[in-house]
């Protein structure tokens, strides 16, 4: 399988009044296509801060010490962003961010997005649902929507009663060339959505495809889509910009309707029209989820996005992101809780004063934990079971000062001298499983 | 008995539309009846909106009741005695009951010596604190004001409380902002049990922490039972912490009680249909299980469902569970336009809480699909009749109640799937 995204040796250090902190201390991973990596710590493990930094969010205090992001066919996100050696200035820190943007600017929210764990403060609360999703599409993929728009203008009812005998006799293929060659290439999305919809009678699929013809547009909208369509440049008229944005995004929240039926939200037509606080967190995650995937980005980093949420409404969540892995999403889950990573990822990293101290499957790393923090991480899991739980002695280190060698020397019960001394790589065992101890291999 | 609570209620007035008409209310606690026995631990657990931590505050008497009891440290034999007197309408004894008992007939003093013997930790330690106090003060507090203890032997009693939630001493002179979650919440701990209470609420006191200091509070609040012999009342959404803590387990949904019984058994095997799917959805390590994923969300507690409270969202709702004719009419809506495509002048108009005219469809079509929808859409099940009408068909429903607690299988039920059952 291919490698979708690979980190390598991940150093970010932030600069507060307080002093310097090590929040990153080389993270080495690597997400295939179509995988769920579970990704798991104590808060303050550097958790979000390593789905960020992938993201390339870094604060303007934070200072990229070194290390790779690859991420498919993109290359090194981050070479701009890496530090020589030196001192930090903050004034050098804007600057680096802001090229970083700019260079992030057509692969963020396109091929790479994020879910937020607080879904109430990643909404807007001033804008409509339909809005916020179509928005997304409109930066990213305005062709889209123009070439939406157009074909349903373009096509006649004829073509969609030749469309729907397509559908029934099932022969998508055929579908797709019908419409390519009448030019409606457009229609397709539109059309398989509606037919995929479940609990909807034949009868009212046909009606609402049919529908879909002779859309009427006026000879100024149909010249402003015509010129989204062929990438010309936007032209700088005054109240132009304007209009285009809110015709395109129009046209988004059509998609945006199809998007939230796709993710089981009922009545997707209402929803659209309505604002963030009229819906219920559960909902609000889905709204969130669906911007995320809206332009079926390549990675999908999903930052605990089921912790705010109560149990019932938490298995409708993990449902989803099952069903989104089924259709071949890549999913980096970012969870304290094991429990809801063994269930949803195939692989799980575990974090410590951040690096990752152990990287395997699932089923190994829940049935055989090998490093002594992950160990010691599910024995603090409460199951429904008679088994004792305990505690981790100690606290999560100061990322301030962080101890020599191996971070998790102070709290291990299996500390050796080597341990103090040295910091232990990540070493390779038997296959898939990756794990970074004095204990194990023969790396002492 | 610590705790004794009969029917209590709580519902908070909320503004009604120009302040014209009647005022609304949340019914965050509707009718609930709790027992915490000393030297127990209770679990008390349901999803966020089901008034677990009202019920929590009205225990500890931060919320004044709008109705119901409270008895406080009750031996057992005048407990049984209130019982009986309850069920015989005995208001003399009752009152004479009440009036030892009651938390709620209490003088302004006796409250305030009351209050030493309640103890309580809220779920968010960094909000329960006060920044501008040192940790000696913050945990002194409770002490010096109920009058438990004063001036050095309080002070005494700050640095033995630090020992025994597992602080070091010098901590009593931090503030709360150089703590870590969990030493914030063995602070909030030492605190709540300064004043040695009979009572200690926990709301919530792991879930804002990680699970490797949830296990040490944990473990710690295990401790402290043993030592002080109290009820502890745990509140908490997390079931697997509720089951691995309590010997009690109290289930609530939507402001009422739907099971209730020993720990073990309620959540090993469940039996309400919501406790079930709730069971059901608890995530455990190394388990595959069959998930019964809830439609929807919890109710809107001003605009109670007619009937049970779970009825809407119930995979198992029958006849009687409290359809109305808004919720069938809605199904219907859906099964005549969308899945069946009837014909586009269908209209269905509501006639009363249970009856329903539809036009536009003939009775002997409606029959059909109503009969072929019966399994898959719960509402439809509480259609009784149908009798051809004017220009359609007319509907008439089976009339739905509430279900109240019974027992049933070693606990307590609410649910009228085991009434008829036992019946």
């Amino acid at each position: 399988m291919s490698e979708l995204l690979t980190v390598r040796d991940l150093r970010l250090e932030f600069y507060t009044r307080r002093g310097m902190y090590k929040v990153l201390n080389g993270v080495n991973l690597s997400l295939r296509k179509g995988e769920v990596l579970g990704l798991a710590g104590e808060s303050g493990s550097g958790k979000s801060t390593l789905g960020l930094t992938i993201m390339g969010l870094v604060a303007d205090n934070a200072k990229i010490v070194g290390g790779d992001v690859i991420f498919a066919e993109h290359g090194n996100l981050i070479t701009n962003a890496v530090w020589p050696d030196g001192k930090y200035v903050a004034k050098r820190g804007r600057k680096i961010i802001k090229r970083l943007n700019s260079q992030l600017l057509h692969i963020r929210g396109k091929e790479m997005t994020m879910v937020f764990q607080d879904s109430m403060t990643s909404l807007n609360p001033l804008l409509k649902i339909g809005y916020q999703i179509g928005e997304v599409i409109y930066y990213h993929n305005p062709r889209l929507l123009a070439e939406r728009a157009l074909a349903r203008n373009r096509a006649t009812r004829e073509d969609m009663r030749e469309v729907v005998m397509l559908l029934k006799t099932r022969e998508e293929r055929d579908l797709t060339r019908f419409l390519n060659e009448k030019g409606l290439g457009g229609l397709y999305e539109q059309i398989n959505s509606i037919w995929q919809r479940p609990g909807m009678s034949e009868v009212k699929k046909e009606r609402a495809i049919l529908s879909l013809a002779g859309q009427r547009l006026s000879g100024f909208e149909k010249s402003v889509l015509e010129a989204v369509r062929d990438n010309k440049p936007v032209t700088n008229v005054p109240l132009y910009r304007g209009y285009r944005k809110r015709l395109l995004i129009r046209e988004g929240v059509r998609k945006a309707v199809e998007l939230l039926s796709d993710l089981s939200v009922p009545h997707p037509e209402k929803v659209v029209d309505m604002y963030p606080h009229e819906l219920s967190g559960g909902m609000r995650q889905r709204v969130v989820i669906a911007i995320a995937l809206a332009n079926n980005p390549k990675l999908v980093i999903m930052d605990e996005p089921t912790s705010a949420l109560d149990v019932t409404i938490q298995a409708q969540v993990l449902e989803l992101v099952k069903r989104l892995k089924s259709k071949g999403s890549s999913i980096v889950f970012i969870s304290h809780d094991l429990s809801v990573l063994a269930e949803v990822s195939d692989r799980i990293a575990i974090m410590y004063a951040g690096s990752i101290v152990e990287l395997g499957e699932t089923y190994d790393i829940v049935n055989e934990p090998k490093h002594p923090y992950t160990v010691a991480l599910l024995g603090a899991v409460p199951t429904l079971t008679e088994k004792e739980i305990r505690g981790i002695e100690g606290e999560i280190p100061d990322l301030k000062n962080l101890p020599s060698g191996c971070a998790f020397h102070p709290r291990c019960p299996y500390v050796m001298d080597v341990c103090k001394k040295l910091k232990p790589d990540l070493i390779t065992l038997g296959g898939k499983r990756q794990v970074a101890c004095f204990l194990f291999g023969d790396s002492k | 008995m610590i705790i004794a609570a009969y029917n209590l209620k709580k519902y908070f007035p909320v503004g009604s539309p120009l302040g014209l008409g009647r005022t609304l209310e949340v019914k965050a606690v509707d009718g609930v009846s709790i027992k915490i026995p000393a030297d127990e631990i209770v679990g008390l657990v349901g999803e966020s909106g089901s008034g677990k931590s009202t019920l929590g505050r009205l225990i500890t008497l931060l919320t004044k009741p709008t109705s119901g009891e409270i008895l406080f440290d009750v031996p057992e034999g005048v407990l049984a005695e209130y019982e009986q007197a309850l069920e015989s309408g005995d208001a003399d004894r009752r009152k004479a009951i009440e009036h030892d008992y009651s938390l709620l007939h209490m003088s302004w003093s006796g409250l305030k010596r009351v209050r030493r013997s309640l103890g309580m930790v809220f779920q968010d330690p960094t909000a329960s604190l006060d920044p501008r106090m040192t940790v000696k003060d913050i945990i002194m507090e409770p002490m010096v004001e109920t009058g438990h203890m004063n001036g050095e032997a309080a002070r005494e009693r700050v640095f033995e409380l630090l020992r025994k939630v597992k602080l070091p001493e010098y901590f009593a002179y931090r503030y709360p902002h150089e703590l870590s979650g969990g030493q914030k919440q063995r602070v909030a701990l030492a605190r709540a049990i300064s004043t040695d209470p009979k009572l200690l609420v926990l709301d919530e006191p792991t879930s804002a922490l990680d699970v490797s200091v949830q296990a040490q509070i944990l473990a710690l609040i295990k401790e402290i039972k043993q030592e002080l012999r109290s009820g502890v009342l745990l509140i908490t959404h997390n079931i697997s912490v509720a089951y691995y803590m309590s010997n009690h387990i109290y289930v609530m949904y939507a402001g009422k009680m739907v099971e209730t019984g020993q720990a073990k058994r309620v959540i090993k095997e469940p039996k309400h249909p919501y406790t079930v799917s709730l069971m059901s959805a608890v995530p455990v390590i190394n388990v595959k299980k069959e998930r019964i994923i809830l439609r929807g969300e919890a109710p809107n507690l001003i605009f109670l469902p007619y009937g049970c409270r779970f009825h809407p969202r119930c995979p198992m709702a029958f006849e009687i569970c409290g359809w109305t004719s808004d919720e069938v009419k809605e199904d219907l809506q859906y099964l005549l336009e969308e899945k069946y495509y009837v014909d586009e002048h269908t209209q269905i108009t509501v006639d009363g809480r249970f009856a329903l005219k539809i036009f536009g469809v003939s009775p002997e079509r409606l029959k059909a699909i109503i009969e072929a929808e019966r399994e898959s859409v719960a509402s439809l099940r509480a259609v009784k009749e149908m009798l051809p009408a004017e220009g359609g068909a007319a509907v008439r429903l089976y009339q739905g109640f509430e279900p109240t607690l019974k027992s049933y299988d070693g606990r307590q039920i609410s649910c009228l799937l085991f009434e008829t059952q036992s019946k």
